[in-house]
């Protein structure tokens, strides 16, 4: 009965271990996808330039390609965000003007877009946005262009290099209009055909027109112009490096800012869980240990007349240790392998309600410089799904909606330390056993006759 | 043969020297039964401890068929208790999680009986004590306080040691019982040729021993 009782203490001490093992495996996991996908980019801006509202010059195509040149960059995304009247274009704005764009509209009036009026009765019309892209598929990545990444639901992209008066238009943005694969319509006079149909998550997002960069350029006589520059960076340990290095060159033109910090603020929650988890971790392994050892001293107190007799016997210190040595590890087996099933399968639901907890207490807050300064539109924006953010930070949005979805697994590594961990427990517990045998003296059965 | 000549012991407590063992030399014959009487507290237990090298002496030497045991380190004392000593208690002191026949394999074990006529020589003194068959495989707890004391005496003469030493080995059995127990001991001390010593203080049982010595002090004397 005793030894069952060992068995379970110890089957719960290791189950909780387990647990914290692998939520604190799920938990580093997300972080590094995090960190991976999220914290490696610099947004690139020229000096000046408030979203939509524009301000600032232009940077230009050559001064962006030069970036590439910099060392620890993979990959730099041009874009240029251009904002069409209703004169400008067939299209229509999906977006409703709402109270903030009764409030903050200026666009003027037009048959053409989304229009509203203030309280004084002024009428304007929501922009229609373009952008042109040097990469179809990231093309929204790193906020200013709306956030989320566009996933075709119809049709065709379009290459980076295309020159072709062709789109690819938001969900919305079709909706609004009737559009579908094959259809056209008009921007700056010209036809342009559009070729698929995407959707992002997002309701800002979708309600975007993208076009190859090139093409947007010379339909809006912008040629070699650039609004925004998205660069990857190959490590998200490489992000400060790499933002001196762009301000270095091109600072004076340029706003440049990264997701790094605001991405390590956004992960704080997770970063706390794996904390807790980690001194979680080692509290019960030291607590399966103490168990352990509590117990086999126990034992062997209690059996001291025995291994007294044993040493009479004739049986040497290492004979009797090796016996005790055999019970605990027996015992930390049995516990391990108990508490290795209840530790597996309560991790999933111990790291869910530990980033839950922690999720509740350290909200995450908007990051990477959103679509402010957009003239109205809607009743002020509304993410995908999840917390609303203030100033309008859709990528924070898309980051903070997937830190709580933690995906936790049994991997060789998880097995391999819960091992090492249960042959620390055996070493700890079978110590303090063989340290009392050495000290019992076999004299001491006679004694106590 | 065992000789035992000018053995001392003196404990150091915080209340002062003890002097449990003052002096003693005796001889006792192989086959030979030597009773050792003594009230509590006279140093026996001591006594039988340094016989037993489950202890050193500070002084003395303790000579066992030529062979000079007071000066043996630990380890060289625990092998030679595994071999040429045997043990029988008053509370008999079996292994409880064992049966009789692997408590006596144990002390097999551990005195390097050849491995493969282990079992035979098991059967054979449990057979001897009367215990072989059904009753060899029970463990402690399910015979009588007689049956352990057999199993305990089988154990003890397993390994053909020179000498037995047993420490009040009637204390927990019947006044009919404890007279078995103690035949039991003669016989297997001649059959198997050791010289056994038995501490008690029962005359009954010190009157079946060739000789009787008392320890009193620390001091031991023949009796007449």
């Amino acid at each position: 009965m005793r030894s069952v009782g060992v068995v379970v203490i110890l089957a719960v001490a290791i189950a909780l271990s387990i647990s914290m093992l692998i939520a604190r495996d799920a938990v580093t996991t997300k972080i590094n996808s995090v960190r991976a996908s999220t914290g490696n980019t610099i947004t690139v801006s020229p000096k000046g330039f408030y979203g939509y509202s524009g301000g600032g010059t232009p940077l230009t195509t050559a001064e962006v390609n030069d970036l590439l040149d910099l060392k620890n960059v993979t990959s730099v995304q041009e874009s240029l965000s251009e904002e069409l009247q209703s004169s400008q274009t067939s299209l229509k704005s999906p977006t409703p003007s709402g109270t903030l764009g009764g409030r903050f509209g200026n666009f003027g009036g037009g048959s053409g877009g989304s229009t509203g009026s203030d309280s004084s009765g002024t009428t304007f019309t929501i922009p229609v946005r373009i952008i042109g892209t040097n990469s179809p598929g990231n093309a929204l990545v790193g906020g200013a262009n709306g956030g989320g990444t566009e996933k075709l639901t119809s049709g065709t992209s379009f290459s980076p290099t295309s020159k072709s008066n062709v789109a690819i238009v938001g969900a919305t943005m079709a909706s609004k209009n009737k559009l579908k694969v094959g259809s056209t319509f008009t921007a700056y006079g010209k036809t342009v055909t559009v070729i698929g149909i995407y959707n992002s998550g997002s309701t800002f997002a979708d309600s975007d027109v993208l076009m190859p960069l090139t093409s947007l350029q010379t339909l809006a006589s912008a040629s070699g112009q650039v609004t925004s520059a998205t660069v990857v960076v190959n490590n998200v340990n490489n992000v400060t490096s790499v933002t001196k290095a762009i301000n270095a060159k091109i600072g004076s033109k340029a706003d440049v800012t990264s997701t790094e910090a605001t991405t390590e603020a956004a992960l704080a929650p997770l970063n706390s869980v794996k904390t807790i988890s980690t001194y979680t971790l080692f509290g019960a392994v030291i607590g399966a240990a103490i168990i352990l050892l509590l117990s086999m001293l126990m034992i062997v107190r209690e059996r001291r007349r025995e291994v007294g007799v044993l040493k009479a016997l004739g049986a040497p210190n290492r004979s009797i240790i090796g016996q005790f040595i055999a019970e605990s590890t027996t015992f930390t087996v049995l516990g391990a392998v108990v508490g290795f099933i209840i530790g597996a399968a309560l991790s999933s639901p111990i790291a869910s309600a530990l980033v839950s907890s922690e999720g509740s207490t350290t909200p995450a807050s908007g990051f990477v410089r959103g679509a402010g300064g957009f003239g109205g539109g809607g009743n002020g924006f509304t993410p995908p799904s999840g917390t609303r953010l203030p100033g309008g930070g859709l990528h924070a949005t898309s980051v903070s909606n997937t830190l709580t979805t933690l995906h936790t697994s049994v991997g060789w590594s998880t097995l391999t330390y819960a091992f090492v961990f249960a042959v620390i427990i055996a070493a700890l517990g079978s110590t303090v056993a063989a340290a009392t045998i050495v000290r019992i003296r076999p004299a001491e059965v006679l004694r106590s006759e | 043969m065992l000789k035992v000549d000018n053995l001392n012991k003196t404990f150091h407590t915080a209340a002062g020297d003890v002097h449990a063992v003052r002096n003693v030399s005796f001889n006792a014959d192989n086959g030979e039964m030597v009773a050792i009487i003594g009230a509590s507290g006279s140093g026996k237990s001591t006594l039988l401890a340094l016989l037993g090298l489950l202890d050193a002496p500070d002084k003395g030497s303790i000579d066992l068929d030529g062979v000079e045991l007071a000066n043996l380190d630990s380890g060289g004392r625990t092998k030679y208790r595994s071999s040429q000593v045997g043990f029988v208690f008053q509370q008999f002191n079996l292994i409880p999680n064992l049966s009789a026949r692997e408590n006596v394999l144990l002390a097999l074990e551990y005195s390097h009986w050849p491995k493969a006529d282990r079992a035979r020589r098991a059967d054979e003194m449990l057979a001897l004590v009367g215990l072989d068959g059904e009753k060899s495989r029970r463990r402690p707890a399910r015979l009588s306080g007689g049956e352990q004391q057999r199993v305990a005496i089988a154990r003890a003469f397993a390994a053909q040691p020179q000498l037995i030493l047993a420490d009040e080995p009637t204390g927990s059995l019947d006044k009919s019982t404890g007279q078995k127990i103690v035949a039991l001991l003669r016989s297997a001390a001649s059959t198997q040729g050791a010289t056994v010593l038995v501490v008690t203080h029962d005359e009954k049982v010190a009157s079946q021993a060739d000789r009787r010595l008392e320890i009193d002090d620390g001091v031991l004397a023949e009796i007449a």
